[in-house]
């Protein structure tokens, strides 16, 4: 697979709004002879927020990583049936850049993971790896990112002090600015939230709602209240199959499925 | 005072209270298996404590009973009294004294062969060919008779019966026979390129007729030999200057090792006596100690008697050392003449030698010389200031232990327990196999943690952690047959001279103990290194690859960093497994006990050394129990251990100071 070390798009100002969604077209997976997703299909529309939702082991996390091709990392996983298109384009294809496809889908983890480095390395990192030597511009795209994560200002004295003396929080909005370093279109977060407290749980709530303006985001919840607050979408997975996808309000609303109605009511899971 | 259930407590509750009872008795179960455990660990530490314990107590420190049975370490008796000792002799005796004579001496030896050598490489450049020429021919006889020799034989006894003497036909058979048999083999002997056409013809004819009864060498052959022994003369004379030079150099040390070896015997004389004295003082110790025990009274009479009749009078050093110090004018009045000739020496040098060799065999003369002067000079200084009498401090052995360049066991003159050429033998060697095992270690780690699949991490890890199990000897004689011969052959290929240290002179050196220490090393630093990196964190790598790193990128920014203290720690480990091993560096390490020479650079590995542990396993065994040799080796076990004492404090320090957040 040639490795095309792509420059991250001039940065000057903010990056424009992406338009790329992603379509997801009877999608199986298995660990091994484990199957754990059954025939999913949903289209993932650009500049909203899709929420994933369901019971622990229901597959939401293994969706989301299907979509940066993390999964390649787990030997004997792999997608067995159907295929996900990112703007039309196969993410599967043989002659794929994996490296280019996740500095487009970016990821954030649900256990805050910033690098033992500095803040600032933290950050850099993804344009160090792509090879990205301009000093001033590293500064640049560095400060911009933790701008965009509302980090900024908390950090902005402390740039070259290790990232493991800040706060849960304030961790997980600096992976959230290492991220959107590299000027993805897309940004998958899963449980993003689950080791925070409320306020700072609050906090990238917000943030990432603004990001919508520019960004086509999923993100993966056990947090009811929080798919509601922040999602336009929401999918309901349940034992490996999507059973549910609708807007956000008729989906609570207005279950049309039963085992929705089971769930959100707090009888299953 | 406890508060006995009552008959007021609750019936519910009253189970609560319950007496311990273990195997009848009452006593906790738990704390009883909590002591087992605390007992056996107290038991290892107990043990650690005795072998350190019986390390100073056989080394430094003896034991003696006060109070009649408590035992007590004390210096005496221990290695740096005992030590102190001889060293006291060697200075009161004189030895001390002959070696400021030795020294020059030393130094003269060595510069004089390297002179030789110069010579030798001059003289052949207008001798060799001829040489040469005789040499082939002479070979070529050897050859030719011995290939004849059956029938030359034959011959020879029919030639030598007397009894009746053997019939002249009989004879005349022979000589045909030896004729034909030696004409077969000149037609095959080969004759080397030396020779022209014509002169190959004359060299055959001269061997066709070789006849066992023929005392002369063959006309063309004593050719040859005249016209060598011409050009050897006349290169003698070519390079007379030098030649004769050096001849003189070699002679002149002649008075100086006269007037030494005389100093040798007086001072030999004055050691003997004072080894045979304190013997006896041992000896009267010893009578009387088994006096005080003694049984009966005439037993203890006997005893005593012995020990009043043993000679124990104290020796005249003072008057033995006079004729001693007399030599010393001797000394100098030999020494104008021999640096005269020393000097001659440097001026008839040839300044523009005509071979490479002699070019830096004359090199190293010339910066040795003046050196030598100096240490000449330095001699005379040295002796006038020495004193007999000058008392030799405790610490002072120490500091000889510790830092001296000599370790000298069993000789007739003097012995020396400095453990520097065994502590650089074991440094050298273990740095070389670090350095060797280190990469191969970390990257095989790399490889199968993060590249192999699953199956090859199954086939591999087990044959790496296999290495272990090979017992040190059988890698030693890997390292005797295999290495050895490889490293020595290698290091012959004409392309890789650039390569500091070839050629190689001598097969078992540092360089092999190295390579198969790497090897032992290897399993350690591998799994250690795999461990650690397998310990860093799947959320790292993750992030990375999610930051669009290819899988090289992530290694090497994240995981490897990430993993740095359990990979020193694993080096360090390696580092404590290598300076311990002992069989392979005894059968490889080529055992020579003398520091390396580092002005080789890198090419000192090459050279033969001899280790900490190795000498302990070599002499151990054959050295008198309590003997101050025998304690020296518990002083160099105490050296290994506190090494080994120090790698183990230093990993554990890397790996609190590197520790990882936890995630
Ligand atoms: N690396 C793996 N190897 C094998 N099976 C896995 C692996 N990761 C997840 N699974 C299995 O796949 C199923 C789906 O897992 P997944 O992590 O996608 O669930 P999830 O919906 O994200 O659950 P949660 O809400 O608890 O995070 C589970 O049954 C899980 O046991
Ligand atoms: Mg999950």
């Amino acid at each position: 697979m040639p490795a095309t070390l792509e420059k991250p798009a001039a940065i000057n100002g903010s990056k424009p709004p992406t338009h790329l969604t992603v379509k997801i077209d009877g999608v199986d997976f298995a660990y091994g002879a484990r199957q754990v997703l059954f025939d999913v299909t949903m289209d993932i529309a650009a500049r909203e927020i899709t929420a994933f939702i369901g019971p622990s082991g229901c597959g939401k996390s293994t969706l989301l990583r299907c979509i940066n091709r993390i999964n390649d990392l787990i030997e004997n996983a792999a997608i067995t049936k159907g295929r996900i298109t990112l703007g039309g384009v196969d993410i599967n294809h043989r002659d794929l850049d994996v490296i280019a496809l996740r500095r487009k889908v970016g990821m954030v983890f649900q256990k805050y993971n910033p690098f033992p480095r500095s803040i600032f390395e933290n950050v850099a990192y993804g344009l160090e790896v792509a090879g990205e030597k301009d000093k001033k511009r590293i500064t640049e795209v560095v400060e911009e990112s933790l701008r965009a994560a509302t980090l900024w200002d908390e950090v902005k004295d402390r740039l070259h002090e290790s990232a493991l003396g800040l706060s849960g929080g304030q961790q997980q909005r600096l992976c959230i600015a290492r991220t959107l370093s590299v000027k993805p279109e897309v940004v998958l977060m899963d449980e993003p939230c689950a080791a925070l407290d409320p306020i700072a749980t609050a906090r990238i709530e917000e943030l990432i709602v603004q990001l919508k303006k520019q960004y086509t985001i999923v993100i993966v919840t056990h947090n009811m209240e929080q798919a509601v607050r922040v999602s336009d979408r929401t999918a309901f997975f349940y034992l490996g199959k999507l059973m549910e996808f609708n807007d956000t309000m008729k989906l609570f609303t207005a279950p049309e499925k039963p085992e929705t109605e089971r769930y959100l009511s707090g009888r299953m899971g | 005072m406890p508060n006995e259930p009552k008959a007021s407590s609750d019936p519910g509750a009253s189970d609560l209270i319950k007496p311990p009872r273990f195997m009848g008795l009452r006593i906790d179960r738990q704390q009883v298996i909590r002591a087992f455990f605390s007992v056996s660990a107290a038991v290892t530490i107990v043990t650690l404590f005795l072998i350190m314990w019986t390390l100073v107590t056989e080394g430094p420190f003896r034991l003696q009973k006060k109070l009649g049975f408590l035992p007590v370490p004390t210096l005496k008796g221990g290695f740096l009294d005992t030590y102190r000792w001889e060293l006291g002799v060697y200075r009161k005796a004189g030895l001390e004294f002959c070696d400021h004579v030795k020294k020059p001496l030393t130094e003269h030896e060595t510069i004089f062969s390297r002179l030789k050598r110069a010579v030798g490489a001059e003289l052949n450049t207008v001798s060799k060919v001829s040489r040469d020429r005789r040499d082939a021919a002479i070979l070529a006889k050897t050859h030719v008779e011995e290939r004849a020799a059956l029938q030359r034989e034959a011959l020879q006894e029919a030639l030598d019966k007397t009894g009746p003497a053997t019939p002249p036909e009989k004879i005349e058979e022979l000589r045909k026979a030896v004729r034909e048999a030696t004409a077969r083999k000149v037609a095959a002997e080969v004759l080397p390129p030396l020779f022209t056409d014509a002169e190959k013809q004359k060299l055959q004819e001269d061997l066709r007729g070789l006849q066992p009864d023929q005392e002369d060498f063959p006309p063309f052959i004593q050719e040859l030999m005249a016209e060598s022994a011409k050009q050897d003369g006349l290169a003698r004379e070519k390079f007379a200057a030098f030649v004769t030079a050096v001849d003189e150099f070699e002679v002149a040390a002649d008075p100086i090792i006269e007037v030494h070896d005389a100093m040798k015997e007086l001072a030999l004389a004055t050691k003997e006596l004072a080894v045979q004295q304190h013997m006896s003082e041992d000896a009267v110790a010893q009578l009387l100690a088994a006096a005080a025990i003694a049984k009966t009274p005439e037993e203890k009479a006997a005893f005593e008697k012995d020990a009043a009749q043993t000679d124990t009078t104290a020796i005249d050093f003072k008057g033995r050392i006079e004729p001693l110090l007399a030599k010393r004018a001797d000394y100098e009045k030999l020494i104008p003449a021999y640096l005269a000739t020393v000097k001659k020496v440097m001026a008839d040098m040839p300044s523009k030698p005509l071979t490479g060799e002699a070019r830096t065999l004359l090199a190293k003369a010339r910066k040795d010389l003046p050196e030598h002067i100096k240490t000449v000079e330095a001699s005379l200084h040295h002796m006038s200031g020495w004193k007999w009498d000058k008392p030799i401090p405790l610490m002072q052995s120490l500091s000889a232990f510790l830092f001296g360049g000599d370790w000298i066991t069993n000789s007739s003159w003097q012995d020396f327990y400095g453990m520097v050429p065994l502590l650089t033998g074991s440094l050298v060697i273990s740095l070389t196999a670090l350095l060797i095992a280190l990469p191969f270690s970390i990257a095989a780690a790399i490889y199968v943690n993060q590249f192999a699949t699953l199956r090859e991490q199954e086939i591999i890890k087990p044959l790496i952690e296999f290495i272990q199990a090979i017992p040190s000897v059988v890698l030693g004689f890997i390292g005797i047959s295999v290495v050895g011969d490889l490293i020595k052959s290698t290091s012959d290929v004409a392309w890789l001279q650039w390569i500091p240290g070839f050629p190689v002179a001598e097969r078992l050196n540092m360089f092999n103990a190295g390579c198969l220490l790497a090897l032992m090393a290897i399993p350690t630093m591998f799994s250690l290194a795999e461990d650690a990196i397998n310990n860093v964190p799947r959320a790292f790598s993750e992030a990375s690859e999610a930051l669009g790193a290819t899988k090289i990128q992530t290694v090497f920014k994240v995981i490897v960093p990430a993993a740095t203290s359990g990979i020193l720690a694993a080096m360090l480990l390696g580092l404590g497994r290598i300076i311990g091993e002992t069989m392979v560096v005894l059968l490889v390490a080529g055992n020579r006990i003398a520091i390396p020479d580092f002005s080789d650079g890198i090419g000192t590995v090459f050279q033969p050394a001899h280790t900490l542990t190795g000498i302990i396993a070599q002499e151990l065994g054959e050295v008198s129990r309590g003997s101050p040799h025998w304690q020296a080796l518990f002083m160099v076990g105490i050296v290994l251990f506190a090494i080994s004492l120090f790698i183990n404090w230093a990993s554990r320090l890397v790996v609190r100071k590197f520790q990882l957040p936890k995630i």
